[in-house]
């Protein structure tokens, strides 16, 4: 079957540009991740700095309301989205033996959106102002009427990469339903892959929503439409519907990625298998369920009446059952395992604690009484920095420190990774501990100051010293990066001693993944042939030539395509917009009349890179 | 492993299902369906919350003509049917009543899209204009989000029609027959909700 | 590359012989539905709340009809697809019902 198509293959910044390597496209999510969690630190650091002492002036007024918004919006969409796309893409493909995702050029499409996207959004700091409404763009804060060109940013950064999220989530779905290898049955999928699934479920249905509220948003703003114009009988509470109907379960899409990392951390590090694996999936499914059913506790102060706010209350009260599920779970795993306290499973034991704090503010914020008096406060910023930091930040770093020597064949510094924990984890707890009492002394969020004499002095000035603690945290994690990168590829296949497949293969893994499709015998795949003294997995399928999709610089030029488009739009120039739309749409077009014939890795080559190993 | 190259020899049954990447490009197309059907929820939630909201401008039942409606959904329906025939005549490797059924199935597109321009530029004449309320921000947006699917609908189809009379049918080109059968189906699905919810509500009231 | 989801040539073949008359049936069914529609709003007397409902059930029956049929849903191998769709009207039901109850009305 040799066909000897000749492919053309790009070395250098051309191979990143033009890869449709998931794990190649992992790393490029995860480094951009970085670097919007890097800018989006560096204005929640303004912010603290601002908030310092009573009655400060640095940021006053619309430049403080620039970074909170862009603090929000670059965080969750620009950081941490990214960032459970890079580790789905790192992982996912291995952890279920499969060659690759189902669709490698849409794979680097999405991340191409996703950046041209953030960048989009990003530029509106050097062309006239950031976006101001708050992460939520609450109509008709959000309205020409009351905020300035920065919303435009908003609008067409968010649009651009919703499509990429979107097509990375049908990229995910279909990869797990069809690719898994032989004997991988659905109830023997390691559960970072099931939360992917999950999570890739609720971008699916959530996204549309956010696409609707952002167009007609960008339809009021940009050809005077009156969807929130209440003098033309629009409605501003529509935006809030379409956003929460999003919006709510855009939180469970951060954080189930981070309960599967976790899961996996705890399990390997405590050398158990996980308890409760069916409870485990089953309280996944059921939170993914139930995330899209509970976004009006986010709207209790709209005046819905009180069987609305009941029912959801009582809805939003019944997460905590499969939430509890899972902490439980996690625990009875840690319950008399032989545990390493190393830096991944420190990141990984500490969320446990962190996330509890969160969630029991959450009840509390889901009873709708209290949940008046807690509206707009800083008990609110305290809560959703528990789950968001103190859930999705730690399992991510977790995640970072897991699968670090799998992405790039060398481990993490030991000492100063321990030194990013305790100074990120203690500033953590320093930053946003105070806020909730903060909140119930009643500061209300987004307001750039405050007065002296009111007890509201200690708590801020506490929380900003924890915010620069975990600044100094991440430079501990920077440092440990650039050392680790001029150290020898030293990694082994198994450095953990862990239990799933992608643990079976070298460190970094090879292009193809596996040279011969394992078979899985069971739950705990690698752990399972270990346990039967194999050192490797079982071949389901005799060694062959590998078939390999080509590389191609087209998702990028897409991607430039829309940011064009993007600015047309903005300034109101049509033709360039729709210049950059037609080029979009002229890629779409060349990909469908030329067939991507790929190339194949011949059984020789593969037997050679065996010697070589 | 070489199901990307059966294309010489005879065609499977279901060609469209005969490799893997034609499964997972059907399988991942109807998840985008999924996500559509959110997205015009969405757009219907919308419009649904605001089609009584006319501050100025005609109203809805001062407006629509259900003529003009009744022959736009009569077009859609047929050409739903004749995507439908394109689809079997494929499964029986048939490839030139297959063109032949899809090439009516644009002309039918290419209809609606007339009569939809039409009937806009009657409105606009009417002082229905895209601003002139939330009712009619929400309908423009609504039934030209379906017309723009359209749009794209017969040009898709019209790239498939040109690239197979040069490729021919093969297990390359048959999954994207019928995705874009599916494709054509699911707009005529919403366009069914949207002379119920849009045109004949809005008789209603 | 991967055989598992292979279909067995009996299979293909009853397939193969499925035969234009159901396509036939929806498209006139579709057909009455539609006009089952157009005459409850046009020969009015009815009952206004009647109508409404009237002609939401027959859209989303032959909503229905038109993805059994048209669509393939009967067809085996079709538990995805059905899984994704449901799950898709169903949160965009959520949204409809959200716009009728809290603002429509």
């Amino acid at each position: 079957m040799a066909h000897a198509h000749k492919v053309k293959q790009y070395r250098g910044v051309m191979d990143w540009l033009t890869t449709v390597d998931h794990k190649k496209i992992g790393i490029l999510y995860l480094a951009a991740a970085a670097f919007f969690f890097l800018v989006g630190g560096l204005e929640a650091v303004l912010i603290r700095v601002q908030l310092m002492y009573p009655e400060q002036n640095i940021f006053v007024g619309e430049a403080f309301n620039q970074l909170v918004t862009m603090h929000g919006t670059t965080m969750i969409f620009f950081a941490a989205m990214p960032a459970i796309f890079g580790f789905m893409n790192v992982a996912v493909p291995l952890q279920i033996g499969a060659r690759d995702v189902a669709y490698p050029y849409v794979n680097a499409l999405s991340f191409w959106l996703f950046l041209a996207g953030g960048v989009l959004m990003n530029t509106s700091w050097f062309l006239g102002g950031a976006p101001d409404a708050g992460w939520t763009a609450y109509a008709p804060l959000s309205t020409t009427a009351y905020s300035g060109f920065g919303m435009d940013f908003y609008v067409l950064g968010l649009q651009i990469a919703g499509i990429g999220t979107l097509i990375g989530a049908i990229n995910f779905l279909v990869t797990i339903i069809n690719m898994r290898a032989p004997g991988m049955t659905f109830m023997r999928m390691p559960l970072f892959t099931w939360t992917a699934f999950i999570t890739s479920v609720l971008l699916l249905f959530a996204f549309p929503a956010f696409t609707v509220a952002l167009v007609e948003l960008m339809f009021d703003r940009i050809f005077s439409g009156n969807f929130f114009e209440a003098s033309k009988g629009g409605n501003v509470v529509l935006w809030q519907h379409l956003f929460w109907i999003f919006g709510h379960p855009e939180v469970y899409v951060l954080i189930l990625p981070a309960f599967g990392i976790i899961s996996e951390v705890v399990s390997v590090f405590s050398r158990k298998r996980l308890f409760g694996y069916s409870s485990m999936v089953f309280a996944t499914i059921l939170i993914g369920f139930l995330s899209f059913m509970v976004w009006v506790h986010h709207m209790f102060t709209t005046g819905m009446g009180p069987v609305a706010n009941s029912i959801f209350a009582v809805g939003t009260m019944a997460i905590a059952v499969p939430t509890g599920i899972k902490i439980f779970n996690w625990l009875f795993t840690l319950w008399g395992g032989s545990i390493t306290f190393n830096t991944a499973s420190l990141w990984g034991i500490s969320f446990i604690p962190a996330f509890v704090v969160g969630g029991m503010t959450g009840v509390m914020l889901a009873a709708p009484p209290a949940d008046f008096q807690y509206q707009d406060s800083y008990f609110v910023v305290a809560h959703f920095h528990y789950v968001i930091v103190g859930g999705v930040v730690l399992g991510l770093f977790s995640g970072v420190y897991y699968w670090w020597p799998k992405m790039f064949g060398r481990l993490l510094n030991e000492t100063l990774g321990k030194l990013h924990f305790w100074t990120f984890f203690i500033g953590f707890n320093l930053t946003f501990f105070p806020q909730h009492f903060l909140g119930l002394m009643g500061m209300p969020r987004r307001v750039f100051t405050y007065l002296p004499g009111q007890g509201l002095e200690e708590g801020n000035f506490i929380s900003t010293i924890g915010a620069g603690l975990m600044g100094i945290g991440m430079l501990f994690f920077l440092i440990n990066i650039i050392i680790t990168s001029v150290k020898p590829r030293t990694a082994t296949n198994d450095p953990w001693d862990a239990r799933t497949l992608e643990w079976a293969i070298s460190s970094p893994a090879p292009e193809y993944n596996f040279k011969q499709t394992p078979l899985i015998r069971g739950l705990d795949a690698f752990w399972k042939e270990k346990t039967a003294g194999n050192k490797e997995m079982t071949p389901a399928e005799p060694l062959g030539p590998i078939h390999m999709p080509s590389s191609s610089i087209m998702p990028v030029v897409m991607s430039i395509g829309f940011f064009i488009s993007g600015f047309g739009f903005m300034y109101k120039v049509y033709w360039v917009a729709i210049l950059g739309l037609v080029g979009a749409l002229l890629v779409m077009l060349w990909r469908s009349l030329y067939d991507d014939h790929g190339r194949h890795i011949e059984v020789e080559e593969l037997q050679d890179e065996g010697v070589k190993a | 492993m070489s199901n990307t190259h059966h294309a010489a020899a005879a065609l499977p049954a279901e060609p469209e299902r005969a490799t893997l990447e034609g499964r997972n490009k059907i399988l991942g197309f109807w998840l985008f369906l999924g996500a559509e059907c959110v997205l015009f929820g969405t757009l219907f939630a919308t419009f649904v919350a605001l089609r009584n909201q006319v501050p100025e401008g005609p109203t809805a039942s001062e407006l629509f003509n259900l003529s003009t409606v009744a022959l736009s959904t009569f077009i859609l329906l047929t050409s739903s049917l004749t995507s439908v025939m394109a689809t079997m005549a494929m499964h029986r490797h048939k490839v030139k009543p297959m063109l032949g059924w899809l090439v009516i199935t644009v002309l039918l597109g290419l209809a609606f899209l007339g009569l939809e321009i039409y009937e806009f530029n009657e409105y606009v004449m009417e002082g229905h204009t895209f601003t002139s309320s939330a009712f009619a921000t929400s309908f423009y947006t609504l039934v030209g989000f379906h017309g723009s699917h359209v749009a794209f609908g017969v040009l898709w189809i019209t790239t498939l029609i040109l690239q197979t009379l040069k490729k021919g049918l093969t297990v390359v080109t048959a999954p994207k027959f019928y995705v874009a059968g599916l494709y054509w189906h699911f707009i005529d699905v919403v366009w069914v909700f949207i002379f119920t919810v849009v045109y004949l509500m809005g008789k209603v009231g | 590359m991967s055989s598992q989801h292979e279909h067995t040539a009996a299979e293909n073949h009853a397939h193969r012989q499925e035969g234009p008359r159901n396509h036939y049936i929806s498209f006139a069914l579709s057909i009455i539905l539609t006009i089952l529609a157009f005459a409850g709003v046009v020969y009015g007397g009815l009952d206004r709340g009647f109508v409404l409902a009237f002609i939401v059930i027959l859209a989303i029956v032959q909503a229905v009809f038109q993805m059994v049929y048209w669509m393939h849903m009967k067809d085996r191998g079709h538990l995805y697809p059905i899984m994704f769709i449901v799950m898709g009207a169903v949160i965009a039901g959520i949204a409809v019902f959200t716009a009728v109850y809290w603002m429509w009305w």
